[in-house]
């Protein structure tokens, strides 16, 4: 017999697609070093101190239960990703014991003891986020302004969801959003004030309508927030990049932003008291964690259906229960506890007839 | 040109961005010193053996005779002595009886000008018993014997010629279309004469060169169907999906038939040869110079690698047949079969080093699967032991393709699962005929 040394003698397909769970999982948090840069650009050590320390416990947590089962897994990228997101979802100058046991909670509570890798039916880093407001609410609403508004690191600030949700009761009816930021003194940069009246002379002024200043430093990141909530136009670039290379699914993000864009269009304007069909679409869009949410954390396909019926209920309940605790409920920001929700109801949205069952009930037991 | 179709759902573009390729040429391959020759290269038993060892067989003598459906007669691809009459692992499991042939004397065929038989004034049962005689199979694996085929089809919906190739490597379907094209054109003729088709059909993938369709310009009784360079676009499920239309794939009677299969045939019956060889595509990252090749049957695979050049880095593995479908080998001594279409040697960077992981839930191995199934599902169902309820989720319909098992970013071992408990119940049922 001539042998071939080293041959691996494997079944069929002898091919494999180059995208493997690593490389998803390691390509997600590289598409977050952009935001996450911007975030320490903002805040400086603080917030590289909270994500380090949130990405650190996470991983020796997933080093610890290596350790029990003797299955080292950390190179699959899982646990780095999930301190990584919960770093990014923690207030700047936040005290470190937060990120690190909201992060120990999330790989060795939610992931490993559920069965790990695969096997958890909750999203690990929504589930630390949400450990984490739940435990310190008044640590987690804690804001500071970036040093470019504010010329200096650490003076206070509200994040702009906050400040309207405070300021809405002492506003005159009928007034938007972006209205009450700027009588209640909310700081734009100088920046904004800027382009928008660089667009408004240019465009706006003449079809008869005025951008009010503001939208800018949402998009860009000039406001007061967590790093991964802080720059929408990183997180979109980030989110055009993973969409590129099929590393997440168009169909969840899609549901979620088209739901939750109509859901505030005709009923966003009634809390301000400016009746149906005048919300604030973009202001929606651009503020809390909405869009770090929509593609990095709902898109987890382990925590979402499977099926493109399923994921179009999921998004589209997604964008319904963050938008009724926005406007409705207790917290200026609910997206962690509505993909949570949404989790939970999974099972029975990929919950199916065995096609070939004839009738019989074989197929409505799930595995 | 008219437009080209594809099957509804699933599958993967692995070939190809559009541009038409040219085929490779094809190249002789020398004489091998000793040939090892399967006394099963079909689907059915093993042949039984009718030569002795130390006998001395002559070129396209019989030395394994069929035994009833399924199986089909084996000749000598060289003249010379048999040395050995041995068992010999397949490379698609189980185990066959071999006979080796060292070569000596001279050649009855090798060299001189075949003479040519006039098919046109043959009768149908002259030329089944024909095809019979000469030990004509499909080409493609498992390799159904072509008599059994044509024998209870005396008319059928239609006759594909199935020249598309969706998986990469893979070339000696389209060299044989534009290098051999009158043996192909002349085989379909003969095929069409004992199935007497009512839709004549050669279906060619996007990329196939238009100057390979030459024989069949003008030809009116012809349609000439372009298919997506889509896998897998040449099984037979998704071929008569594409060109007949998804309602009709399960009840058409059509015969589907490789180049490679018209060639064999138009040499069995034109110029009168038993099967003797194989055209065979060696290619893969770790080949030198990948070619197709005609080969004698039971050439080592090791002289085809040698005669490419040899190993360009370590294979990390060697294929027989295609990436996606065909069985791994470690044996450079393993035989070229009437079904061997391919042999690859594959380097460490196209095999893919991933590690395996746990499932994801993804669902993208459901979102490839051409077949509409859930891979991921049935593979959880077949892991716990709950065969029954894999079978009533479609497992009977998975074709093997591994179009998932491709897919796959966890590199669960979908397909394998799924070719375990396929090929159980095969066995189950050919005990319970027996």
């Amino acid at each position: 017999m001539t042998r071939v040394r080293n041959l691996v003698l494997g079944q069929a397909p002898h091919i494999y697609n180059s995208q493997s769970t690593s490389s998803l999982t390691w390509g997600m948090s590289l598409a977050l070093v952009p935001a996450a840069a911007w975030g320490i650009y903002c805040y400086g050590a603080a917030a590289a101190l909270a994500i380090a320390s949130a990405i650190a416990s996470a991983c020796m947590g997933e080093l610890a239960v290596g350790g029990l089962s003797r299955r080292f897994t950390l190179g699959n990228g899982s646990a780095f990703l999930t301190g990584f997101l919960i770093g990014m979802a923690m207030p700047p100058n936040v005290p470190l014991y937060i990120p690190i046991a909201s992060s120990l909670f999330a790989v060795l509570i939610v992931k490993a003891a559920f069965g790990g890798l695969g096997s958890n039916w909750m999203n690990p880093a929504l589930a630390g986020i949400a450990f984490a407001l739940l435990d310190w609410p008044k640590a987690m609403n804690a804001w500071t302004l970036p040093r470019n508004i504010a010329g200096v690191v650490g003076v206070g600030g509200a994040t702009p969801l906050e400040f309207v949700r405070q300021s809405l009761a002492a506003a005159a009816a009928g007034s938007s959003p972006l209205d009450i930021l700027k009588s209640a003194g909310f700081r734009f940069s100088g920046l904004d004030h800027r382009i928008t009246d660089f667009l408004n002379q240019l465009l706006f002024t003449r079809i008869g309508s005025d951008m009010p200043s503001g939208y800018f430093d949402l998009l860009i990141g000039n406001k007061s927030g967590a790093p991964g909530e802080l720059s929408g136009i990183l997180i979109l670039a980030a989110s055009i990049v993973l969409l590129a290379r099929s590393m997440i699914r168009w169909e969840i993000p899609t549901f979620i932003v088209a739901v939750f864009s109509a859901l505030t269009w005709v009923f966003g304007g009634l809390p301000y008291g400016s009746g149906f069909f005048s919300g604030d679409v973009l202001f929606s869009l651009l503020t809390g964690s909405f869009l770090l949410v929509t593609f990095f954390m709902a898109t987890d396909p382990v925590t979402s259906p499977s099926t493109r019926i399923g994921m179009f209920i999921y998004g589209g309940g997604i964008a319904i229960i963050t938008f009724l605790i926005r406007s409705f409920g207790s917290m200026s920001e609910g997206m962690a506890f509505a993909v949570l929700v949404m989790n939970c109801l999974v099972p029975l949205l990929d919950r199916r007839r065995a096609p070939l069952a004839g009738g019989t009930p074989l197929g409505a037991k799930e595995v | 040109m008219s437009s080209i179709r594809t099957f509804e759902r699933g599958g993967i573009r692995v070939r190809g961005d559009g541009e038409q390729e040219e085929p490779a040429s094809i190249v002789n391959a020398f004489l091998p010193n000793s040939a090892v020759v399967l006394l099963k290269q079909h689907a059915g038993a093993p042949a039984r053996c009718v030569v002795r060892r130390g006998e001395y067989v002559r070129e396209g003598m019989i030395v394994g005779r069929g035994l009833g459906p399924g199986s089909a007669d084996v000749h000598a691809p060289v003249p010379g002595v048999v040395r050995d009459i041995r068992v010999v692992l397949l490379p698609e499991g189980g185990e066959s009886e071999a006979v080796v042939i060292a070569l000596e004397g001279s050649f009855d065929r090798l060299g001189r000008r075949a003479e040519r038989y006039v098919w046109n004034s043959m009768g149908r049962a002259d030329i089944l018993r024909t095809v019979r005689d000469r030990g004509v199979v499909d080409t493609e694996a498992p390799g159904v014997p072509l008599y059994d085929l044509l024998a209870d089809r005396e008319s059928t919906d239609a006759l594909i010629l199935n020249a598309v190739e969706s998986e990469p490597y893979l070339r000696t379907e389209s060299s044989l279309l534009r290098e051999r094209s009158e043996q192909v054109s002349d085989g379909l003729a003969i095929l069409a004469k004992l199935t007497e088709p009512a839709r004549l059909v050669v279906a060619v993938d996007e990329l196939c060169i238009e100057e390979s369709l030459r024989p069949w310009a003008g030809d009116a009784r012809i349609e000439i169907v372009r298919l997506e360079a889509r896998y897998p676009q040449d099984m037979r499920k998704q071929l008569l999906e594409s060109v007949l239309g998804a309602r009709k794939r399960a009840s058409s009677s059509a015969l589907v038939i490789r180049p490679s299969t018209a060639v064999a045939l138009h040499e069995a019956i034109v110029l009168a040869k038993p099967v003797m060889e194989r055209y065979v595509t060696v290619g893969g990252g770790a080949i030198k110079n990948p070619a197709v090749l005609k080969v004698r049957i039971g050439t080592p695979i090791g002289d085809l690698i040698e005669e490419c050049g040899g190993f360009l880095g370590p294979p990390a593995r060697i294929v027989l047949g295609g990436p996606f479908r065909g069985f791994p080998v470690h044996d450079l001594d393993a035989p070229v079969t009437k079904t061997s279409s391919a042999v690859l040697a594959l380097s460490e960077d196209e095999v893919g080093g991933a590690r395996r992981n746990p499932c994801i839930r993804c669902g993208r191995c459901a979102s490839v699967c051409p077949e509409k199934l859930e891979p991921e599902r049935l593979f959880r169902l077949l892991s716990n032991r709950r065969e029954a309820e894999a079978e009533a989720w479609g497992l009977k319909d998975c074709t093997l393709c591994g179009a998932c098992g491709y897919i796959c970013p966890s590199r669960v071992q979908l397909v394998a699962a799924f070719a375990v408990r396929l090929r159980q119940g095969i066995s189950k049922a050919m005990e319970a005929t027996r």
